[in-house]
């Protein structure tokens, strides 16, 4: 491959890894998570949402009363069984926030924890990616100029004469 | 050598004095000084002992305070029936106080109000005040619940409908009250102390002889234009409802609540219509007070006065007619 070429390359996959937008953050839309609660446990425990989505809680409880406090949300609500309750607000935060019960339910309630995961906009395969594509250009930009002075073509000026 | 023996006994005061003055002036000192009587109770699940005590003894005109506790898990406390006292939830931790002063005697009983465990609605205790002659009066008898039995009617009866077969749901009530304000319907359908001892399918009965003419679905909007409570149920009997009921009946009457999957039998369903037609309303209020036999409907004829429970009754028609 020439290196022209194999330049041009990697920076269409740096532009592309940039602007191209992603299939889960093109748009921030509203989540809908159902949250049950029973002793001594969240239905689901685990809930991903994307940055800027408006999420919405609906929680019940089927057995006695609990609580939902988030962590980093400021949001609390004391939820009675059989009163479904509905909380709303915009995951503005990237991070994992811990969810707990905030009314004593029992000899485990301590231990009655989930996790909200808000993933950031710059997803993980695109950091991922940008991290190791400009490492290797970089490299193979270095090798490039080690060739041209080997080869006679190019002069530069860090290329140690010993070597010649 | 005497130095010593005063240490030793300084201690031992230290050790033994200081529990001593704390409880002494907890449990000794303060209810002598008290000019009232107060008694502390703990709420627990059923299954690890209720309400500890489960039986309060008291004497009409002594001032009490009664102070509630939990132990577990979040509990409501409501006294009844009659005194409308509801102390609302109870946290772990938390207390609540009433103080009580009962000018007669007789029997109540403090109960839990909000869902705790699947045996809830065991958690229940008596409050016994007796008379200044020293005797308590005993829990009057339903007089409803008397007539029925004398008419031999059976409360726990399952349902026959006769008329309507599929759910009508698409029942209109502003159809039912032209329809009823244009038949020349006899006195007694205006009358809800009758209607109470009546199925809205057997007076869909009458009505279909009286006027073969008119269509079943205008006599029965007519019948449930009739049958629907003219007020609309007041907040504490909406809060009754919540508190007793919606666990199993569903917040909505719907038969769906959080607690239904625990009992033996399906909670009765209010807004099916095919079985509300099939119900008296003194039936309905017998069953509430009574209980069901073999299903898991608890009694709340200890709990609720009477006019409460008609209040509840006509909640469940206003439930299933809207």
């Amino acid at each position: 491959m020439k290196p022209i070429h194999f330049a041009g390359l990697a920076a269409t996959l740096i532009v592309l890894l940039i602007f191209l937008p992603a299939p889960n953050d093109f748009k921030s839309g509203s989540r809908t998570v159902e949250v049950n609660m029973t002793q001594f446990e969240f239905e689901p425990g685990r809930i991903e949402v994307n940055q800027g989505d408006e999420v919405v809680f609906l929680l019940t409880s089927s057995d006695v009363v609990h609580g939902f406090y988030l962590d980093g949300y400021d949001v609390q609500q004391r939820i009675e069984p059989g009163i479904p309750h509905e909380i709303r607000f915009v995951a503005d935060q990237s991070g994992k926030f811990r969810y707990r019960c905030s009314v004593t339910c029992g000899p485990l309630h301590p231990f009655m924890v989930g996790e909200l995961v808000v993933e950031a906009n710059m997803p993980f395969w695109r950091a991922a990616g940008l991290l190791f594509t400009l490492p290797v250009l970089f490299l193979w930009y270095l090798h490039q100029q080690e060739r041209g002075h080997l080869h006679g073509k190019e002069e530069t000026s860090f290329t140690p004469k010993a070597r010649v | 050598m005497r130095r010593e023996w005063s240490a030793r006994i300084a201690v031992v005061l230290i050790l033994a004095g200081l529990p001593l003055a704390v409880l002494g002036y907890q449990y000794g000192l303060l209810p002598l000084l008290s000019s009232e009587r107060i008694v502390t109770v703990a709420a627990s699940i059923p299954e690890t002992g209720g309400f500890s005590p489960a039986s309060i003894q008291v004497r009409a005109g002594e001032a009490v305070t009664l102070r509630f506790t939990s132990v577990d898990v979040t509990h409501g406390i409501a006294i009844g029936p009659g005194l409308g006292v509801d102390l609302g939830q109870v946290d772990p931790g938390k207390t609540r106080e009433i103080s009580l002063t009962f000018e007669q005697g007789g029997i109540y009983t403090f109960y839990c109000t909000v869902w705790c465990s699947p045996n809830h609605w065991r958690m229940r205790g008596i409050l016994e005040v007796t008379d200044v002659d020293g005797t308590i009066p005993p829990f009057p008898p339903d007089p409803v619940i008397e007539l029925l039995v004398a008419e031999g009617i059976n409360i726990d009866a399952a349902s026959t409908p006769v008329l309507l077969q599929s759910s009508a749901s698409l029942l209109s009530l502003t159809n039912g009250a032209t329809v009823a304000a244009e038949l020349n319907l006899p006195a007694d359908l205006h009358n809800a102390v009758w209607r109470r001892t009546h199925t809205p399918q057997q007076v869909m009965l009458l009505l279909t002889m009286l006027y073969p003419a008119v269509s079943q679905r205008d006599l029965a909007d007519a019948v449930a234009y009739l049958w629907r409570p003219s007020e609309e149920p007041s907040e504490r009997t909406a809060q009754l409802y919540e508190q007793n009921c919606a666990a199993c009946h569903g917040q909505f009457g719907q038969g769906d609540g959080f607690a239904a999957a625990l009992t033996t039998v399906q909670p009765s369903v209010f807004t099916d219509l095919v079985y509300m037609f099939t119900r008296r309303g003194d039936v309905l209020y017998a069953k509430i007070r009574r209980g069901g036999m073999g299903t898991d409907m608890p009694n709340f004829g200890t709990l609720f006065t009477p006019e409460e429970t008609w209040a509840l009754v006509d909640f469940l028609w206003s439930l299933s007619l809207q």
